[in-house]
């Protein structure tokens, strides 16, 4: 019990760059980089019309996939315009979550500290996906219905400024969507701050529970958790990957009344 | 690049948990730094892009292409087998049309056939009428040769009896006019 290691919040650093502190996180996440790179460039150089084993996997894995987003983007273009950042976010949460289960990780030691560490249990990372996703949706919605009409749906001025010719009620309905517009903007800070906490604690709480369990009984007993935190890793990616999809949606629809 | 001993880790874990304390917020007891970030935004940026246009990209841009050719494939399918049905419905249709009008041709072949035997037959009829009527001529004629004849030889042997009888010979147109006159008479 004396080697109990509980992960501390922070990712711990093991080098310097430069003036950059690598993290063990970071360590993970360039592991993930160049898994990606190599497959990448496996599949530019040997894509063909009639596959091969690997190129039908992915395609597999793809086409699996792309139902699931059109479920929720309800058409296939508009899953393909969303791929580049959902499928990325799906394919990197769920590459770097599964790393994390790696043998390896949580007992080879860099000096004082453990050389690897699953990616998203650091809030940095965790965060900084969860802006990208959320300020893509701003831009996607910036380009499908227009810089003023997005902004339109947060700051509801217009609605006001019309209300005033319609009497009093309608003046107190602008004020009611006037407020509602000012929860949305709060709305998109919770969104981020849930995206990224979600994936953070669940991976975090994961990394904690299978390091005190390996710790309490280092055979076999492990197996099942490790395979549970295969489900959540796999669960967690597809919740952040969906609700992303969900953000961008709903940021490219027109805003409420305008098709009127 | 350079790998801190044990002891600069330490320091450096140290250095971050004074940071945190130092802050006092919640992020920063979180775990959250400026710096990493940044460096984790850049990452992922990375990431994002070698899955994009590396990975995905390439695929789905494969898949659509397959899927264009297979869709080509069976709307081609579609078309050959109508094509297919409307020949093997013309095919039928001039077979038909030949057969109709081969039995039209027998059955021309057929009259034509019965008027030129019956043509024929008619003019093998007359053939042999004016052919018959030709020979009873020529019979006609032989027989009126041969009266003649007949009649000549008559005369000289009547005339070579008369003389033998008679012993001497008469003149030669008493002879004639007389044995003209006793044919006449038998007549």
């Amino acid at each position: 019990m004396e080697n109990l290691h509980i992960p501390a919040f922070a990712p711990e650093i093991l080098f310097h760059i430069g003036p950059i502190a690598i993290t063990n996180t970071i360590v993970n996440v360039w592991i993930a980089i160049l898994i990606f790179l190599v497959l990448g460039l496996f599949i530019k150089r040997n894509i063909k019309n009639k596959p091969g084993k690997l190129q039908n996997a992915c395609e597999y894995i793809v086409e699996l996939l792309l139902p699931y987003f059109d479920q929720v983007t309800g058409d296939r273009k508009k899953t393909i315009k969303f791929l580049p950042v959902v499928g990325s976010i799906f394919f990197f949460v769920l590459l770097s979550n599964w790393l994390g289960l790696l043998p390896g990780t949580g007992s080879i030691k860099l000096g004082h500290s453990f050389l690897l560490r699953p990616a998203n249990s650091d809030l940095n990372l965790t965060l900084a996906m969860a802006l990208v996703a959320v300020l893509s949706s701003h831009i996607y919605g910036f380009i499908a219905v227009g810089v003023f009409a997005h902004i339109g749906k947060f700051i509801q001025i217009k609605g006001i400024i019309k209300s005033l010719t319609k009497g009093p009620i309608a003046i107190f309905t602008a004020i009611v969507e006037f407020g509602v517009g000012i929860l949305e903007i709060i709305s998109e800070i919770a969104k981020v701050v849930s995206l990224s906490l979600r994936l953070f604690g669940n991976i975090f709480a994961g990394e904690v529970l299978i390091t005190v369990i390996a710790t309490l009984v280092a055979f076999a007993v492990p197996t099942p958790f490790m395979m549970l935190e295969l489900l959540v890793g796999l669960i967690q990616a597809s919740v952040f990957a969906m609700l992303t999809l969900v953000y961008l949606t709903v940021a490219v629809q027109e805003p409420h009344g305008t098709e009127h | 690049m350079s790998v801190n001993n044990n002891e600069n880790t330490i320091e450096e874990t140290t250095e971050v948990h004074e940071a945190v304390a130092s802050d006092g917020g919640i992020a920063a007891s979180l775990g959250l730094n400026a710096q990493l970030f940044v460096f984790q935004l850049i990452n992922f940026a990375i990431v994002a892009g070698i899955v994009w246009f590396m990975i995905l990209k390439p695929l789905v841009k494969k898949m659509e292409e397959r899927k264009k050719q297979i869709d080509e494939s069976i709307d081609n399918a579609k078309r050959v087998e109508t094509n297919l049905a409307e020949s093997e419905r013309q095919y039928q249709l001039k077979i038909d049309e030949a057969k109709v009008e081969a039995n039209k041709i027998i059955e021309l072949s057929h009259e034509e056939g019965k008027k030129l035997g019956k043509m024929l037959k008619d003019k093998a009829h007359n053939d042999i009428e004016l052919l018959v009527m030709q020979a009873k001529k020529n019979i006609e004629i032989d027989k009126q040769e041969m009266k003649e004849e007949i009649k000549k030889e008559t005369v000289e042997l009547i005339v070579l009896a008369m003389e033998k009888i008679l012993g001497e010979r008469l003149p030669e147109n008493i002879d004639q006019k007389f044995i003209k006159k006793i044919l006449e008479e038998k007549k």
